[in-house]
């Protein structure tokens, strides 16, 4: 139990253990900011502005107190009012009291009037078409985030401490505002128009930097009353009227707020914005670097492809005429032996003809009459005599038979009566 | 700023196209080495715009830039 950092041998006094306590409990996020409910007893408002009260339910019961100014009170709110408050514990280190130092108290009734509106807005802005615009595209590298959030919370110091693990010195501006009470709807929607200005080139580059090109608007966890901003209709429309994209990044877990509606990415705390939207540079660098390899490898691959296909088609052009000399060469013998085919059917035709041809001739030929018996005469000079006119006693005539001729001479002639 | 220049986004979209026509393969020379220019050329704008990302932390209260842009707008 050395929390102080001290080392203490004695006795510890008790005014220094109950600032230890009283350190311890403001420490621990569980008892900042908390939203509590109970009925409302003992309220006392003093002379001085300050108010004090007892916060009860059957099971127990805590002191609270509201500083002056720090919060609007309902005028409703009475003894034995049901509340919800937000409040931090503190330790009153001079009495040793524990109270509760609220920060915003409503009657519960209000919550339910707040749930009524918000349902309204949503069914206003459905109707709108402005649930299903197109959303923004988040850059995959932004160049200036803007932050609209508390200043000096923990959610902002989460945001930065996440932002310089992936991206060591992203370039950001942050807009403090206030993010819960009265005031913070408006202070919001200034934040934001705000960032609109800066997303502007000429503002921009009157100040030396890139335009803003993401912006993120949140806070972190509390009761559904303090991120009630969120669900404002002022606030919505803030966020509908950026020219890039915006991250809503409220800290809660079931209920879903406007602004997470209309935004351009939902986050579900502060710290998962920053996941979502902020790369990590290694990773970046490192696909990059692998882009790189695969570039030059496909480029190399290619070209030595495209070296390949240069030699294929060089071997090819090598053999090309050959190849060609041989189709021709086939197609050569290929006519050839057509043409012998064609000729050889010719002359079978042609030679059976001349057979038919011969037969017929043979049954006529001289020989042939000759070798029936009969003869043929011929003058000495060969001319064939089928006549006795013209024949002279003692002519010379010369008699053919099958076998051999005689010379022979005219002895008398005579005409056979009636013939020619 | 320069005009019209891709974004990182567009960039490396079109870079992974590159890379992936290439490694399918199948193109002649000319569109291979064109392609290649293209990609090393994008890989450079990429890593040039890493480097973009990087720069000041302003931290300011709402009172703090309002009257900034104000006074700038003067």
């Amino acid at each position: 139990m050395t929390g102080s950092g001290q080392v203490t041998t004695g006795p510890l006094p008790i005014g220094q253990f109950a600032q230890l306590v009283k350190r311890t409990v403001a420490h621990d996020p569980l008892f900042r900011n908390q939203a509590l409910k109970g009925e409302v007893t003992q309220w006392k408002q003093y002379a001085s502005g300050h108010t004090y009260f007892s916060l009860r339910d059957e099971d127990g019961q805590m002191s609270a107190v509201i500083w002056k100014g720090k919060c609007s009170i309902d005028p409703s709110i009475k003894e034995g009012s049901e509340v919800v408050v937000i409040a931090t514990l503190d330790l009153y280190v001079k009495r040793g009291n524990i109270q509760l130092v609220v920060q915003r108290i409503e009657p519960v009734n209000v919550l339910g009037e707040l749930e009524k509106a918000k349902r309204q807005l949503i069914e206003k802005l459905s109707q709108e078409g402005e649930l299903d615009r197109v959303r923004h595209r988040i850059p995959a590298v932004p160049k200036h985030i803007a932050i609209v959030t508390g200043a000096g919370s923990a959610a902002l110091s989460d945001m930065h401490r996440l932002i310089d693990n992936r991206w060591p010195g992203m370039r950001r501006t942050v807009i403090g505002v206030l993010v819960q009470g009265p005031k913070a709807p408006q202070q919001i929607v200034r934040g934001l128009a705000a960032t609109r200005a800066l997303t502007n080139v000429e503002v921009a580059n009157q100040r030396g930097e890139p335009p803003v090109d993401l912006v993120i608007v949140g806070r972190g966890g509390g009761s559904p009353e303090d991120l009630w901003a969120f669900n404002l209709e002022p606030v919505a429309r803030a966020i509908l009227a950026s020219p890039v994209p915006v991250v809503s990044a409220v800290g809660h877990e079931s209920d879903v707020l406007v602004s997470d509606l209309v935004a351009d990415l939902r986050a579900s705390t502060p710290s998962d914005a920053i996941e979502r939207v902020v790369p990590s540079r290694n990773e970046i660098e490192f696909l990059l670097d692998e882009m790189d390899e695969r570039l030059k490898v496909a480029s190399r691959r290619q070209l030595i492809d495209c070296r390949q296909k240069i030699t294929v088609l060089h071997s090819r052009l090598r053999v090309a005429p050959l190849a060609g000399l041989n189709r021709a060469k086939g197609e050569m013998m290929r006519m050839a032996s057509r043409i012998e085919r064609a000729t050889r059917q010719t002359l079978n035709t042609q030679s059976n003809i001349l057979a038919r041809c011969e037969a017929s001739l043979a049954a006529v030929h001289p020989q042939r009459v000759l070798e029936r018996g009969y003869s043929m005469t011929q003058t000495a000079e060969g001319s064939v005599l089928s006549s006795v006119d013209g024949l002279q006693t003692g002519q010379d005539i010369v008699l053919h038979f099958a076998d051999g001729s005689a010379d022979a001479q005219i002895i008398k002639t005579q005409k056979v009566e009636g013939t020619k | 700023m320069s005009e019209e220049k891709p974004t990182y986004t567009e960039a490396a979209l079109r870079l992974e196209a590159i890379v992936s026509t290439l490694e399918r393969g199948g193109m002649g020379l000319d569109e291979t080495l064109k392609l290649y220019e293209e990609g090393a050329e994008l890989l450079k704008l990429c890593k040039s715009e890493l480097a973009e990302a990087e720069g000041k932390l302003n931290e300011l209260q709402l009172d703090e830039i309002e009257s900034e842009l104000q006074s700038e707008k003067q």
